[in-house]
């Protein structure tokens, strides 16, 4: 099975092409799945229309979010995510907003989200934050169980 | 550089040895926060808590992030979790699980509590000295840190 890909919700084109290109150039190949706004990314991880079919829309192994974005906003995605009783809502959530402001990056944080990285200004930078998004995400980092039933057992 | 960046790590590990081989770790990678090794879940508590010593801020910081232990006598790490989750103060401050405990009904646990990331114990040195310097690339240098209510700040 290859591995799951990252989402990326995004829906700013220039973006979107910076973010894919500093993936691109990362030493291992990573699939990223790009969605432009919070409604297709919650029919995305509802697995609704046109998204039923996991095997050509594979469930991500980390979600990039942005806030602003199109219909529902970064925002309301992660709190949809977050209330689900499936074991996806324990799918970490990367924030990569230009947002700066202690507001946002609290209200993320408060809704669940795993970590806030805003956008560089350069795109060494961006690369730099894609390799270190890699080496921690998807390398070090123990991800969830998305298959494991929605209630976890505490430990004895 | 933002001002959390600044504050100490949270080492919360009872196993001595294991505190050792992070501790030189940190010092072998050049981490400039201070980290603070505290053997106990109790002991973590009354320092997120500032209870007694702790409560002098200017020596014992509200820490950057926590590197938590699961299995720690006393209050465990889940119920360290669970505990800061309910505490305004300190709920936002991001928390790596470093334990040795894989099962994936654990990890879920520890995400549904709140937990930012999972990693499991690396046993040789250099394996410790990579994670320790992706720990501090990614949270120290690359994640945007919540904006912390501390006691002085309240008061004004």
């Amino acid at each position: 099975m290859p591995e799951a890909p990252v989402l990326l919700v995004e829906d700013d084109p220039a973006d979107v092409r910076l973010i894919q290109r500093a993936f691109g150039k990362l030493p291992d190949m990573i699939k990223v799945i790009r969605l432009t706004n919070g409604d297709e990314a919650v029919s995305y991880l509802a697995g609704d229309a046109p998204y039923e079919n996991r095997g050509t829309h594979p469930m991500p192994r980390v979600v990039l979010l942005d806030i602003k974005l199109p219909r529902r906003s970064g925002f309301e995605v992660l709190e949809w995510l977050r209330r689900q009783t499936t074991a996806i809502k324990r799918l970490p959530v990367v924030m990569l907003t230009s947002s700066r402001h202690s507001v946002d990056i609290n209200r993320a944080y408060d809704l669940g989200a795993n970590s806030y990285l805003t956008k560089p200004d350069t795109a060494s930078q961006l690369e730099d934050l894609a390799l270190r998004f890699q080496e921690y995400w998807l390398s070090l980092n123990e991800l969830p169980d998305l298959h494991t039933g929605p209630t976890a057992k505490a430990p004895r | 550089m933002t001002e959390g960046n600044l504050r100490p790590i949270l080492l919360v590990e009872d196993d001595s040895s294991d505190a050792n081989l992070l501790c030189r770790a940190f010092e072998k990678a050049h981490v400039l926060n201070r980290v603070i090794h505290l053997p106990s879940g109790d002991e973590a508590l009354g320092y997120l808590a500032g209870v007694k010593e702790y409560a002098d801020r200017t020596l014992y910081p509200l820490p950057a992030l926590i590197l938590l232990d699961l299995k720690l006598p006393g209050l465990t790490g889940m119920q360290l979790l669970q505990w800061k989750r309910a505490h305004e103060n300190v709920r936002r401050i991001p928390v790596v699980v470093l334990t040795g405990d894989k099962d994936p009904q654990t990890v879920a646990a520890a995400y549904d509590l709140g937990a930012n990331s999972y990693l499991v114990k690396r046993a040789k040195s250099s394996e410790i000295l990579t994670m320790v310097k992706a720990i501090d690339q990614y949270w120290v240098k690359l994640n945007e840190d919540p904006l912390l209510v501390t006691g002085a700040d309240a008061g004004g």
